[in-house]
């Protein structure tokens, strides 16, 4: 996955609308930004945040970065292997990197995401 | 007892710490995070975040474990390699690079151990380093030892408040012949601060407020009294509420207007500054 058919929220999370679900990870403009990562603070499965809210964070040595939801729901799924091997979040970001499995409480909130062009202009500034 | 150092490659830093504990025979095993340990510092990270500490730069490293015992920073793995933890308190995590130490605190720790304070400060001049230490005013034969063996580059006072608060404001008993005694020597050392953190304070009746600018006013004159001028660098700074683990304090409004307390202040501080 290249970050293809993603959409991205402002705070360098993305979101890929997969049937009902969303899965969600950061931009690697963000793995990029944190350097390797040594740690990330993961959810619970069953919690829920609304959109912008914080669900975790991503720690570096030079830092740690919150991780804001993209899309309103409940996390159904975290993914485990980064537990083990957070670098994964750097060395495939949009692929084995992913963070959480959503189920979404309304799809419609994507019309509030950046598409791939909208997101790298927000990043030239 | 093996002790793990968690290294980063090019760290100048970690360097004197290996060597100090291959002189002296101490065992010890090195990860470098960069390099073959960064599974090793993953795992440790993982068990103990609380407890590592991030300074502006992020982790402060060397960090050395024991099993039981982290220590992060120049100054604090020394003063924990030469004496255990005899010497907690003297020392914190510091913050400044390059030449710098800082994390020294005279007022920090038990005056029965000077000689090894003094020792482990010996030590990292010895290593070119410069030295910011800081106190309180207690303590002050330690500091009449630093400003004789000229150990202390930058000297900060922290002035808690005025004299009758200072026990308060300070948590402990503290004796107060014992800060004027400090506030004599401070004029001495080659560069030195002197600053006081409008903090709140629980006042008689069980309320909770600021110092106020009267009471700021006072602080600055017990320092010209004890300093015997009216001419030190002195800044004046706002609490940080979020900062607090007091939930009293902790709830408090930040202070936002201190031209009150300058202007208390610098009736007996003349340089009163305001530091954000």
């Amino acid at each position: 996955m290249s970050g293809e058919n993603i959409l991205y929220h402002k705070e360098h999370t993305w979101a890929k609308i997969e049937g009902e679900q969303v899965r969600v990870g950061i931009s690697d403009y963000a793995q990029d930004q944190l350097g390797e990562l040594i740690f990330i603070e993961l959810p619970e499965v069953g919690a829920e945040f609304r959109q912008g809210e914080v669900f975790g964070q991503a720690e570096s040595t030079k830092t740690v970065s919150a991780l804001h939801m993209p899309i309103s729901g409940e996390v159904i799924a975290v993914n485990e292997d980064l537990e083990n091997d957070p670098e994964l979040v750097n060395n495939d970001p949009y692929g084995k990197g992913w963070i959480i499995l959503v189920e979404p409480h309304d799809l419609k909130e994507s019309d509030n995401l950046l598409t791939k062009e909208e997101y790298i202009n927000l990043l030239k500034g | 007892m093996t002790i793990t150092i968690f290294s980063v490659t090019g760290c100048v830093r970690c360097k004197i710490a290996k060597n100090f504990m291959s002189e002296q025979g101490i065992s010890f095993v090195e990860k470098n995070m960069k390099e073959e340990g960064k599974e090793d510092f993953q795992a440790f990270y993982k068990a103990n975040r609380n407890a590592i500490f991030r300074g502006p730069e992020g982790i402060e490293f060397p960090i050395i474990y024991d099993g039981e015992n982290i220590r992060q920073s120049i100054g604090a793995v020394m003063a924990f390699l030469y004496h255990g933890k005899k010497l907690d308190g003297f020392f914190s995590v510091g913050t400044m690079h390059k030449e710098w130490v800082d994390g020294i605190h005279v007022s920090g720790g038990n005056p029965k151990y000077t000689e090894e304070f003094l020792e482990v400060l010996r030590f990292l001049k010895n290593n070119n380093f410069k030295l910011q230490v800081d106190t309180n005013g207690k303590n002050s034969s330690i500091l009449k030892r630093i400003f004789e063996e000229n150990l202390a580059d930058v000297l900060i006072m922290n002035v808690l408040g005025p004299e009758k608060l200072y026990g308060q404001l300070a948590g402990e008993e503290i004796d107060i012949e014992d800060v004027k005694r400090s506030l004599a020597l401070i004029p001495e050392f080659p560069k030195f601060k002197i600053q006081t953190t409008i903090v709140p304070v629980t006042r008689e009746d069980g309320t909770v407020n600021y110092l106020t600018p009267e009471e700021i006013g006072e602080t600055a004159k017990f320092i010209e009294e004890g300093t015997g001028t009216k001419k030190n660098p002195y800044v004046i700074k706002a609490f940080n509420p979020k900062t607090s683990s007091n939930p009293a304090y902790k709830s408090l409004e930040p202070l936002e207007n201190l031209f009150p307390y300058r202007s208390k202040a610098r009736m007996y501080q003349v340089f009163t500054e305001i530091e954000n």
